[in-house]
């Protein structure tokens, strides 16, 4: 608890979450605080959250990383795996065969779409921006190729849409997915040899190959995870909206990137915890459902998001600085 | 103490009885795909009526984004919110169904508009027949050209339903004309002005004695207005089609597109409260019905692809020089 609060950016997130609760509770009159309302707002963070994550592992290995391919991977390899699932399986087994076959090929897209980004940033060399900027299109491309445009409809699916719509203890199973992607990242950067590397090669690329590791290697797997990760949401948001279309969440991408920066990813590389991610993710969701709960304006939520990012700069910013350049030796 | 208690177990249950005796007020959230566009904004003007004459305590609202993903979110926080009734115009219908199956599932009212592939919905309205509306522009076109020469008819693309249903509906209405001569029928112009314009322009040429086009894209009449326009055509080729004052006004006013057909937001922003109102009145909508709203005085019930019924109106409004500026979107 004591390096929860020591931490500036957990320490400003943990603060904004409670006022913002706060607000919403006597704004809306109590209303806010209905155990549904909190189900329902853990069915919505997961999507965004995700893909935030995967923003984040990219943004760690430094190098000017960033995936901002992420939603286009979570689109095609949902559509992918729909169209797969839907033609062979369709008629026969909605079931439990037909959700692991979407969730198994949704997870192989995301996979491979990943290993294309790692290899055009670590062999290739090319700046994540650029080449995570270049795949976005032709995966985008690829998924208004295969769907024709219009959305591809999944149909009443038994337990394909569980992973989406189902509850499991009264927590939606989203969340769970999400809890324990959050958990097992936790770990491996934690814990992990390559979660040390990846923190070591986004600190200070050049000593990171100078003790031996191979940072090609790094790269392509971070890249690769960020892909997978990406899948998962777009196999979440399948199910979610039992359906698949090219464009669904074109919004989540820059909404992503602020949760990461908000959670007190460090752009320049070498920093940042899983906690503050999920703990932004928190705060924005909450935020989003608060407005929508008074009924102001969409407008409205935009701006606050913006706010909110803005202040956990000003608020934090000593600390990210002080990271991103050498802080000036003084002469006494 | 027991007395106490007595005395303020009536009261409460008296607060009760007088409360559901009182008209209820209802909460009614309409949601569209866009907030801040002319479309939506002119809806919101109807709700805002509806509120006002109705006394329900109706609103509207929309994502700040074009993203089915964002209208989902917002929905799902609507249903947690737990209004009497959500009045939704789907961004792409399949998006949604999951989530109004548990609107409904949680006691809500789910109406939608322009989504009669809706299935889990009580009513989606239409402000028309697709066909008759199709006819309706067509009948327009064939009086301006006089009931005779060669025409054309656009399509924002062949894989857009209304568009063709609109085509389907004047090409049907021609062919009873032995005099109107379709040629080239259905080009496609991708929903943009300037390929509206190139394909125009090609038809001029191919065809320098055509006499009428028709749209089908809110863009098409605007394309083929400016091509009418630059050949000097005004006064001789006639164009009708589906658009709005705010895209097409420029050329009603030189002449060079002649009339266009829409349905007015505003209206079906009214239609769908009161709906949604007379659902929770427990009242059915029977075929026929008049909804007090112009062009909804005689609507159509016919069953949808789910639970759901569909609602078909005929409020197409016409609209040339004379009064395109009366509709400010």
């Amino acid at each position: 608890m004591r390096s929860l609060l020591s931490d500036h950016h957990l320490r400003f997130l943990i603060a904004s979450l409670v006022v913002i609760l706060v607000a919403a509770a006597i704004l809306s009159s109590g209303q806010f605080l209905d155990p549904y309302n909190f189900q329902s707002m853990a069915v919505q963070v997961p999507e965004v959250g995700l893909l935030a994550i995967a923003i984040a592992i990219t943004m760690i290995s430094g190098n000017g990383g960033i995936d901002l391919s992420v939603v286009s991977i979570a689109n095609l390899s949902a559509i992918v795996a729909g169209l797969i699932v839907r033609s062979s399986l369709g008629g026969a087994g909605q079931g439990t065969l037909y959700a692991i076959a979407f969730v198994v090929i949704a997870l192989l897209v995301g996979t491979a779409c990943g290993l294309v980004n790692g290899f055009l940033v670590s062999k290739g060399n090319f700046p994540p921006i650029l080449a995570t900027l270049g795949t976005q299109f032709v995966f985008v491309g690829l998924s208004v190729a295969l769907s024709g445009g219009p959305s591809v409809s999944l149909g009443e699916t038994e337990v394909f849409s569980q992973i989406g719509n189902g509850v499991i203890l009264g927590i939606p199973i989203p969340f769970v997915v999400f809890i324990l992607a959050v958990l097992g990242f936790s770990w491996v950067l934690t814990h992990s040899r390559f979660g040390f590397r990846l923190y070591l090669l986004g600190t200070n690329a050049k000593a990171a190959n100078f003790t031996g590791i191979n940072n090609n290697t790094i790269m392509l797997f971070t890249y690769t995870l960020s892909g997978v990760l990406a899948s998962i949401a777009g196999i979440i948001i399948a199910s979610r909206a039992s359906s698949v279309k090219w464009d669904y969440g074109s919004s989540y991408l820059l909404i992503a990137i602020l949760i990461a920066v908000m959670g007190g990813i460090n752009p320049s590389g070498g920093w940042g915890k899983m906690l503050g991610v999920v703990l932004a993710s928190f705060a924005l969701q909450m935020l989003s459902s608060t407005l929508n709960f008074l009924g102001t304006s969409n407008f409205l939520k935009d701006f606050t998001w913006g706010l909110l990012l803005l202040l956990s700069i000003v608020l934090t910013g000593t600390r990210l600085s002080g990271f991103v350049k050498p802080k000036p030796v003084r002469d006494s | 103490m027991k007395k106490v208690l007595l005395i303020g177990a009536g009261l409460i249950v008296a607060a009760g009885v007088t409360g559901v005796l009182a008209q209820k007020k209802w909460t009614i959230t309409t949601v569209v795909k866009i907030t801040g566009i002319n479309w939506f904004n002119r809806m919101e003007e109807g709700v805002k009526e509806y509120a006002k004459t109705s006394g329900n305590n109706a609103v509207q609202t929309g994502p700040a984004q074009a993203d089915p993903a964002q209208q989902l979110q917002l929905i799902t926080d609507l249903v947690a919110k737990k209004p009497d009734a959500i009045a939704v115009v789907p961004m792409d219908p399949a998006t949604l169904e999951p989530i109004f199956k548990t609107a409904m599932a949680r006691g809500i009212k789910v109406i939608t508009h322009e989504a009669d592939n809706q299935k889990n919905t009580l009513y989606d309205i239409e402000a028309f027949d697709n066909v008759a509306f199709g006819a309706n522009l067509n009948k327009r076109l064939e009086k301006c050209m006089g009931g005779e020469g060669k025409w054309t008819v656009f399509v924002g693309s062949l894989g857009s339903k209304t568009h063709n249903q609109w085509a389907d509906g004047g090409i049907a209405n021609a062919a009873k004309n032995s005099k109107m001569m379709l040629v080239d029928a259905k080009q496609e112009t991708s929903d943009d002005a300037d390929k509206a314009y190139e394909k125009a322009k090609e038809i001029l040429t191919k065809y320098p004695d055509i006499k009428g086009f028709q749209g089908s894209a809110s863009t098409d009449v605007a394309g083929i207005g400016r091509a009418v326009e630059e050949a000097g055509l005004n006064d001789k080729v006639c164009v009708f089609g589906t658009s709005l004052p705010s895209i097409a006004g420029k050329y009603i006013e030189t002449g060079a597109v002649d009339g266009i057909g829409f349905w007015d937001p505003k209206d079906a922003g009214i239609v769908m409260n009161k709906v949604a109102q007379m659902v929770l009145e427990k009242k059915a909508i029977k075929d026929g019905m008049n909804l007090g709203i112009k062009g909804y005085e005689k609507v159509s019930v016919t069953k949808g692809p789910g639970m759901g019924k569909i609602i078909r109106g005929s409020a197409f409004v016409d609209v040339d020089k004379s009064n395109y500026k009366n509709f400010p979107f």
